[in-house]
């Protein structure tokens, strides 16, 4: 095995795991917007937020694992109090009202991280077991990365069977497909919201947790990664998982070899394909008209 | 010759089939009902002649010319007019603006903007006219959002008759209306389709044995009659179809 | 005829207090009104599209950001260029924009059309970071030139680290737009424009051609944004990403808007004032700015989900209601 083959795989493999995080923001915002019709804006801030939790279960147990069960946990909690709390009273209010609600709330949960934690940037580690790199067919790959693609992978089979094997997958899956019909099902729609909201929040909280030992947590998290998961989210048609999918995966090629080879030019590459993807579709790639 | 005709017009839905061949034909100077059981296809029939939808095959004639596929701007500008069942007027202006919208399309006037649109006095006087007409005068400055019931329709006809057109279409514009409310809308179309040609779909067989010369039958999405309405109210086929549903 | 004399005094007392407000007031509160001026117009020029077409854009930075690059880039490399066709040339660009966009836009409604200008305004964004060469990175391009205001040679005054001249400069040259602003809502093309907010359908219906109307009010609007990017250019003396393309900037203009009431038309004027003040206040207090901006964000959308100008009407209507009371 070459040097250059071995660079492919290594980034590509940076790539696939960036990609997977990417869907895992993108899909919470899109079971979300599917259920509720409004796209959340303070998503990005709860992947962040959970990123910090993450920090703070480790400053005081040192239990990495503990961390990843905890800091999404309680994400997804916040997540549902601030859904109860303030998007519930909204929703009458029409969308616009709902989504600059959201906007309001990222800046607040962005200024109680600075609070809270300051504005340097919190270096999370690996935990031990994920360490270094591992050799398999005379190619070494991290630890680490191949972690969070299994771990996005198993999150990503938990989805699916929710989504395919149980009542509140099938009302998900019918309102991401067709919104009137949450009102024609005669669910209990408070709950049902509360809970997809949680379990979107969930996502992006387990997106956070891993995304945290390689990015390290920072108060410009959530614009830097969320801003790439909306562009996910609008590529791949808003309300669409499987172009959520397929875009991600494609942007986090797009930033781990555009790093490579241009590296100056590398975001350029994700917003031009996404601008060229809207040019041809504005409704992004599996997106339907509203 | 007819104002307005289908030939052989088909529509599905993704593969739901609504329309099967459907020949329409209405006569110049006519009130025309459309009337038929709920799913019957006939507001879907409307929105093929309309430019709603495009239709999957078959041809919309006006006055001999083929319009299939062309746009509602289009076809508002050739002179048809189209009331909606879910009532479609501008709820946040005021019944005078409305309605001077209206007028404005009807004058061609469209992307003027080197004007005061409120101190073109004949705009202004064109549209109280037509608020006259259809008895909206003295609710001309209220927002459309607080009109009763029955005067939103009123206003949603409104709408279809100001641009002046030659052919309208109404989609039960009676509909949800009490009996009072009725009985006026009915006497207020009536006073406007003088000198028109105009298509009404219609639940209320009051409503369409009192205004319309001739009637087609529409039973899922095929014309099962057509005629003056003595000779559907005798039709066999109208009577099978409807099973004593509606006293024809 | 009364209140034509009442309203007639009432705009004269404004225009002397807006002529004197430099004697007025100090050096930093007139940059201050500048900034106030510039980012009302640009509101405004945003409620266009927002309040009186139901469109909200998540990027409208785009036409203030482009208007000023083109601005300073003229100034910098056309030699001689007078100050207005270099204003000129700047608007031109955010219009071009504009035109290549509206077949684009003009197909998606709702959170699409917001979440595709967030989408374009990132690329312009990313674009202005890192071609260097034209647009000076992260640095953007400062210390241009700006030559003297003149008007066909009957008047010249400097600009150039000159406020009080640039103040009235930005004062008639973001008067007029507002003013203009003001009557393209009340021209016919106006009341088409606030028929396709409230029922796009049945404006269609109508005879008029919904997605041709679209793009004269988004152009429109695009050329406003412009011209206030243009003068915050020359008003700092400078372009940057950060300061004229950052979604920031879009969103200042989004809240500015929904403070001050998205129902009117001067509501965004009164919203980045309220906006402003508080800024200076907060500042001046904490350093929490992101924390109080989002506060007021959340109890503005919750309990005035109408604005200022939304509570002003509210007001207004319940002092009538039992003025007529009293009266029986």
């Amino acid at each position: 095995m070459d040097a250059t083959t071995a660079m492919y795989v290594s980034q590509a493999i940076h790539g696939i795991a960036y990609g997977m995080i990417l869907f895992l923001i993108a899909s919470g915002l899109n079971i979300i917007f599917g259920m509720m019709g409004v796209l959340n804006l303070a998503h990005a801030s709860f992947f962040m937020l959970s990123g910090y939790f993450c920090y703070q279960v480790l400053k005081l147990t040192g239990n990495f694992w503990l961390a990843l069960l905890i800091a999404p946990l309680v994400t997804a909690i916040f997540g549902i109090v601030v859904e109860r709390v303030f998007l519930r009273r909204m929703h009458a209010f029409g969308h616009l009202g709902e989504l600059m609600l959201t906007v309001g709330i990222s800046l607040v949960i962005l200024a109680g991280v600075k609070f809270f934690w300051g504005t340097e940037s919190l270096p999370i580690p690996v935990p031990e077991a994920l360490q270094g790199l591992i050799k398999i067919f005379g190619l070494e790959y991290p630890i680490y990365r191949l972690f969070v693609i299994g771990l996005s992978l198993v999150v990503l089979l938990l989805m699916v069977l929710v989504l395919y094997k149980t009542r509140l997958g099938m009302i998900v899956r019918a309102a991401v497909s067709d919104r009137d019909m949450v009102n024609a099902l005669g669910i209990n729609i408070p709950l049902v919201f509360m809970v997809v909201f949680g379990i979107g929040c969930w996502l992006a909280g387990i997106a956070g947790v891993a995304i945290a030992p390689i990015l390290t947590v920072f108060p410009g998290l959530a614009d830097q990664v969320g801003m790439d998961a909306f562009i996910v989210v609008v590529t791949g048609g808003i309300g669409s998982l499987g172009g959520a999918f397929i875009v991600a995966i494609i942007f986090g090629f797009l930033s781990s070899f555009g790093i490579q080879f241009v590296s100056q030019l590398a975001p350029v590459l994700m917003v031009g394909f996404m601008a060229l993807v809207l040019i041809i579709r504005p409704h992004g790639l599996f997106g339907v008209e509203e | 010759m007819y104002i307005l005709e289908t030939k052989d017009l088909n529509h599905d839905f993704s593969g739901l089939k609504v329309l099967f061949g459907v020949n329409l034909q209405v006569k110049h100077g006519e009130r025309h009902a459309i009337i038929g059981p709920n799913g019957a296809g006939k507001t879907t029939l409307f929105n093929c002649i309309t430019g709603t939808y495009k239709p999957s095959s078959g041809k919309v004639l006006f006055k001999g010319m083929d319009i299939t596929g062309r746009t509602p701007h289009e076809l508002t500008r050739m002179g048809i007019g189209r009331s909606f069942q879910i009532t479609t007027i501008f709820m946040n202006l005021t019944v005078f603006q409305n309605v001077r919208l209206a007028v404005l399309s009807k004058r061609g006037i469209r992307f003027n903007l080197f004007r005061f649109v409120d101190k073109m006095k004949d705009i202004t006087e064109e549209t109280e006219e037509i608020l006259r007409r259809v008895n909206l005068i003295e609710e001309r400055d209220f927002p459309a959002s607080a009109l009763s019931y029955g005067k939103t329709r009123a206003l949603e006809v409104a709408l279809a008759f100001a641009t002046d057109p030659e052919l309208v279409l109404l989609d039960e514009f009676t509909a949800g209306m009490s009996r009072d409310e009725t009985h006026a809308a009915v006497e207020l179309v009536r006073k406007l389709t003088e000198g028109k040609t105009a298509v009404l779909i219609e639940h209320d067989m009051d409503v369409v044995f009192s205004l319309a010369d001739r009637i087609t039958v529409l039973h899922y999405g095929r014309i099962i009659a057509s005629g003056t309405p003595e000779e559907v109210r005798s039709n066999q086929d109208v009577k099978d179809a409807y099973l004593g549903d509606l006293e024809v | 005829m009364k209140d034509k004399i009442t309203k007639i005094s009432l705009w004269l007392m404004v225009a002397m207090f807006l002529l004197a407000y430099p004697k007025l007031f100090g050096m930093y509160y007139v940059n201050l009104f500048v900034t106030f001026m510039v980012f009302a117009v640009f509101s405004l020029s945003f409620n266009m599209l927002l309040g009186f077409t139901g469109l909200l854009s998540f990027g409208h930075a785009i036409f203030f950001g482009i208007s000023g690059y083109g601005t300073a880039l003229a100034l910098r490399h056309i030699e001689g260029i007078p100050l207005f066709p270099a204003i000129g040339l700047g608007v031109l660009a955010a219009v071009i924009l504009a035109v290549v966009l509206c077949p684009v836009v003009v197909r998606v409604t709702g959170t699409a059309f917001a979440m595709v200008h967030l989408a374009f305004g990132q690329l312009m964004y990313v674009l202005a970071l890192k071609l260097r060469n034209i647009t000076g990175g992260e640095d953007g391009i400062g210390n241009f030139p700006i030559p003297n205001v003149s008007l066909f040679g009957l008047f010249s005054f400097p600009l150039k680290n000159n406020p009080v001249n640039f103040y009235y400069f930005a004062l008639v040259i973001l008067g007029i737009c507002t003013w203009l602003m003001w009557f393209f809502t009340k021209t016919p093309f106006g009341q088409i424009q606030v028929g396709i907010r409230d029922n796009t359908k049945r404006i269609d219906y109508l005879g008029f051609k919904v997605p041709e109307s679209k793009s004269v009010i988004y152009v429109t609007s695009a050329f406003f944004a412009g011209v206030a990017g243009s003068i915050y250019g020359l008003f700092h003396n400078l372009v940057s990403a950060d300061g004229s393309l950052n979604v920031l900037v879009s969103f200042t203009a989004i809240t500015a808007t929904l403070i001050g009431g998205i129902g009117s038309f001067f509501g965004p004027i009164w919203g980045t004032a309220i906006f402003q003040i508080l800024e200076e206040l907060t500042i001046r207090f904490t350093e929490q700015v992101e924390l109080v901006t989002g506060i007021i964000m959340i109890i503005v959308i919750m309990y005035a989900p109408r604005g200022f100008t939304g509570f002003l009407a509210t007001l207004k209507l319940k002092w009538q209601l039992s003025r007529a009371k009293r009266r029986g």
